[in-house]
C-alpha cells in the first residue's frame, strides 16, 4: 500500500513541477524529496532504519542507509485520509485512545505488516519518551537490534562529549549491522551538505520575518521537522535554495503570502496533519497567518568539519524540545519578536504530555510579552474526535480578540 | 432604526430587536431543533411580531451561536464570546468575569478596560455541566427542567455525585433514587458538581475570582441553584441580567448598531 502511494506521489508532484516550471515549487520539491525517501523505505531494496525524530539523518545518509522517523510515518497515513484503521489497530492490541496518535497510527501500521521490516533502529529518549517506547516496541515486533541515543536535557560541553560519544558508537552500530565502515569522505560531502543547506534555511528564515510574510499559508508547514531528513544531501540543498528564492522573490516584490494579513500568529510544536479547514478558514476569512512555526528554527551553529560528531550532537541539544520549559518558552519568545507576532496557537496534542505538561507555563510566559495564547485542544494525527465547529469558534474568537487588543511592542 | 441580534445555539435560537437607544425593543427564544434555519426563521418572525414591525424596518443582523454562519442577509457573523461579552458590559458595567453556560458550551471570559476580551476559554471534548446535561439529569430525576431549578431548596446536605460524565452521572441520579436520597439533595449535589466543573473553568482565566464582579448569562443562569452554588464556589457574588439566555443576541444587536454606524459615517 505505502510503496505505490509514494511513487504515485512523486509521479504526481513531478508532473505538476513540470507542468508549471515557473510557478512556485519550493512546496512541491519538499513533497517530493520526501516522497522518495519514503519510496525508498518501502521498496525493500535498501538498508532501512526506523528512527526516533533526532536521528542524525546525515550520519545514516553518509552510511548508506535509508532512513526516517517514525512519527513522519504517522504523519503521512494522517495526510492520506486513510489513519483510522491502524489505529483502531493499535487500539485493540491495548494502546490507550488518549496515547500519542503519531506512534499509535505507526503501531498499528506495524501491527498491520505495512510497516517494511528494518535493518535496525535508532531511537532518541528525547523529545518524548513515548517515541523511545514506540521503537522497542517496534524492534521487539521486527526481532531486530535497537540502539538507543540518551538525549541530556541541557548542552554543557560534558553533555556534547557524551552524546558525541553516543554518535560514534552509533555509527559502530551501524557499520555491524550493514557491513559497511563509515567512509570519512562521504561523512565530510554529507556535513558539507548539511552546513550549506543550513546556511541558506537561515537565510529563508530570514526573509519570512518581513512584514507582510511573504510565505503562503502552507509554504512552511512543518518544515523545520521534516527537512531534518534531507540533512545532508544535495536534494536537501536544492529544496533549501528554492525556498530562500522563491521568498526573497516575493518579499522584494512587497507581496503578501496571505493577502490582507492583519493578525500574525506563532504556530506551537506540530501542524494538524490530517486535511482539516482551519487553515483556510485563518487565512481567508480572519486575515491571520501563521508567520512562523516554533520548530521552523536554526538554533545551531555550523558544524566543524573536523569535529563533526560533536557538530551534530550541539544539534541535537539545541532543539527547543530537548531544553527545560524555560528556554523554550525564552525562544518562543524571541520568535514572537523576531516575527513579530500578535498572538499564539497551541494545538495541545492529546496524548502528548510534552506539550499538554507546560500549557500553564507558556500562557504566563508568553503573557509576560503582551502575547495571548490560544490553546486547541485538537488531536494532530486522530481525525475521530475533530470538532470543527468548536475549534472555529475559538479561532474566530481569538482573532476578533487580538484585533480589539494593544498590539505587542514589536508591532 | 431597529437592529437585529441572532444567537443561534445548540438548544435554543434567540433574535433580539434593538432600537437607536440601545434598549431592548423585543426578544424571542424559539428550539433550534434539527433544522436550524427553520429555528432562525421562526426566531426573527416571532421577535418581529412581538415588536410590530415589518422585517424591513431592521437596518442590520449581527449573527453568533455555533449557526451564525447560517443567517441569510447578515452584516457580520461575531462569535459568542464577543457577544456575551458585550451584551453583559450592557447590563452589568462593572463586570469583571463572564460566565456563560448555554446548551452545550460553558465558557468563561476575563473582561478588560472597556469590556475588551482580555481572555476566554471554553469547555472542550464534554458537554458536562450545561444544559444538555441538566436535561438529562431533570429526566433522570422525572422532574421538568424549570422546576429543577426550584428543588435545590431546603436542601443543606454535601451529597456529591462522583462523576460528571452525563451518562454515568444519570445512573448515579436513577441510583441514589433508589437509595433512597431525597431529590433536593441530589439537585443540590448536582448543582454544587456544576459548579465546581465551571470553576476550574474560570480558574484558567482568573486564578483568585474572591471579590470579583462576575455575571452569569445562558439558560442555565436561569437555574438559581447552580447560580447559588457558583456564588459559593467562586467566593463572588454573581450578577444575573434579566433574560440571560438572550445575551448573546443582545450583544450581537449591540454590535450590528455599533457597526452599521461605523459604515454610515
Amino acid at each position: 500500500m505505502m510503496k505505490p502511494y509514494f511513487d504515485g506521489l512523486v509521479a504526481s508532484i513531478q508532473e505538476r513541477i513540470d507542468a508549471e516550471p515557473d510557478g512556485p515549487i519550493a512546496r512541491k520539491r519538499l513533497t517530493l524529496e520526501t516522497a522518495r525517501i519514503g519510496s525508498r523505505l518501502f521498496a525493500g531494496d535498501g538498508t532501512v532504519a526506523w528512527c526516533g525524530v533526532l536521528a542524525p539523518f546525515d550520519l545514516l545518509h553518509a552510511m548508506g542507509v535509508d532512513s526516517c522517523f517514525v512519527e513522519f510515518v504517522g504523519a503521512v497515513l494522517a495526510s492520506t485520509g486513510g489513519v483510522e484503521p491502524f489505529l483502531e489497530e493499535a487500539e485493540a492490541a491495548g494502546y490507550a485512545t488518549d496515547s500519542c496518535s503519531y506512534h499509535r497510527a505507526v503501531t498499528g501500521a506495524a501491527l498491520q505488516g505495512l510497516m517494511p521490516v528494518p535493518d535496525f533502529l535508532i531511537a532518541t529518549s528525547s523529545p518524548c519518551s513515548g517515541g523511545l517506547a514506540v521503537l522497542e516496541n517496534l524492534a521487539a515486533l521486527f526481532e531486530r537490534d535497537l540502539f538507543v541515543i540518551q538525549v541530556p536535557p541541557f548542552a554543557s560541553e560534558a553533555s556534547v562529549a557524551w552524546l558525541a560519544d553516543q554518535l560514534r558508537d552509533m555509527a559502530r552500530f551501524v557499520a555491524d549491522h550493514t557491513g559497511r565502515e563509515l567512509d570519512e569522505e562521504r561523512l565530510s560531502a554529507a556535513i558539507d551538505a548539511t552546513n550549506r543547506a543550513r546556511a541558506l534555511m537561515v537565510e529563508l528564515y530570514e526573509i519570512a520575518r518581513a512584514v507582510p510574510s511573504p510565505a503562503r499559508p502552507r509554504d512552511l508547514v512543518n518544515l523545520g521537522i521534516v527537512f531534518a531528513l534531507l540533512m545532508g544531501t544535495e536534494h536537501g540543498v536544492e529544496v533549501a535554495r528554492i525556498y530562500r528564492d522563491e521568498l526573497k522573490a516575493r518579499a522584494d516584490a512587497g507581496v503578501a503570502g496571505t493577502p490582507g494579513e492583519a493578525v500574525r500568529l506563532l504556530w506551537m510544536q506540530n501542524r494538524i496533519q490530517f486535511k482539516h479547514p482551519l487553515e483556510r478558514l485563518l487565512s481567508d476569512e480572519l486575515g491571520a497567518a501563521v508567520v512562523v512555526d516554533e520548530l521552523n528554527d536554526v538554533l545551531w551553529d555550523p558544524i566543524d568539519p573536523d569535529r563533526p560528531f560533536e557538530g551534530m550532537a550541539r544539534r541535537i541539544l539545541s532543539i527547543p524540545l530537548v531544553a527545560s520549559a524555560r528556554e523554550r518558552i525564552d525562544n518562543m519568545k524571541r520568535l514572537a519578536r523576531e516575527y513579530r507576532v500578535d498572538g499564539v496557537l497551541n494545538p495541545c496534542q492529546w496524548g502528548c504530555r510534552q506539550g499538554a505538561g507546560i500549557r500553564g507555563l507558556v500562557e504566563s510566559g508568553m503573557g509576560d510579552v503582551g502575547v495571548p495564547v490560544l490553546n486547541l485542544e485538537v488531536d494532530c494525527v486522530d481525525p475521530r474526535s475533530f470538532a470543527e465547529g468548536q475549534l472555529r469558534t475559538r479561532l474566530e474568537a481569538f482573532v476578533e480578540m487580538l484585533r480589539d487588543s494593544p498590539r505587542p511592542d514589536w508591532r | 432604526m431597529v437592529f437585529c441580534g441572532m444567537d443561534v445555539g445548540s438548544l435554543s435560537c434567540d433574535a433580539v430587536l434593538i432600537g437607536d437607544d440601545e434598549q431592548v425593543l423585543a426578544w424571542s427564544v424559539v428550539p433550534t431543533g434539527a433544522r436550524n434555519v427553520v429555528a432562525i426563521g421562526r426566531a426573527r418572525d416571532e421577535v418581529l411580531r412581538k415588536a410590530g414591525l415589518a422585517d424591513d424596518a431592521v437596518r442590520a443582523t449581527v449573527a453568533t451561536g455555533y449557526g451564525r454562519a447560517r443567517v441569510e442577509g447578515r452584516l457580520a457573523a461575531v462569535t459568542e464570546i464577543t457577544c456575551h461579552a458585550r451584551g453583559i458590559r450592557a447590563h452589568v458595567p462593572d463586570a469583571q468575569l463572564v460566565v456563560d453556560i448555554g446548551g452545550q458550551d460553558s465558557k468563561a471570559v476575563l473582561l478588560g478596560e472597556g469590556g475588551r476580551v482580555l481572555r476566554f476559554v471554553m469547555n472542550d471534548k464534554c458537554a458536562a455541566g450545561t444544559g444538555r446535561f441538566l436535561e438529562a439529569m431533570a429526566r433522570a430525576l422525572e422532574v421538568d427542567i424549570d422546576e429543577l431549578s426550584r428543588l435545590h431548596g431546603g436542601a443543606t446536605g454535601d451529597l456529591k455525585l462522583s462523576s460528571m460524565c452525563t451518562v454515568f452521572a444519570e445512573s448515579e441520579v436513577v441510583s441514589l433514587i433508589g437509595e433512597g436520597a431525597e431529590v433536593p439533595e441530589i439537585v443540590r449535589g448536582l448543582n454544587r458538581s456544576i459548579a465546581s466543573r465551571t470553576c476550574s473553568l474560570v480558574k484558567r482565566v482568573a486564578r483568585d475570582t474572591r471579590g470579583m464582579v462576575v455575571a452569569m448569562s445562558g439558560g442555565v443562569a436561569r437555574n438559581a441553584g447552580v447560580v447559588e452554588a457558583l456564588e459559593e464556589a467562586l467566593g463572588a457574588r454573581v450578577a444575573v441580567p434579566p433574560e440571560p439566555d438572550t445575551i448573546g443576541a443582545y450583544g450581537a444587536a449591540l454590535i450590528a448598531r455599533e457597526r452599521w454606524r461605523a459604515g454610515q459615517s
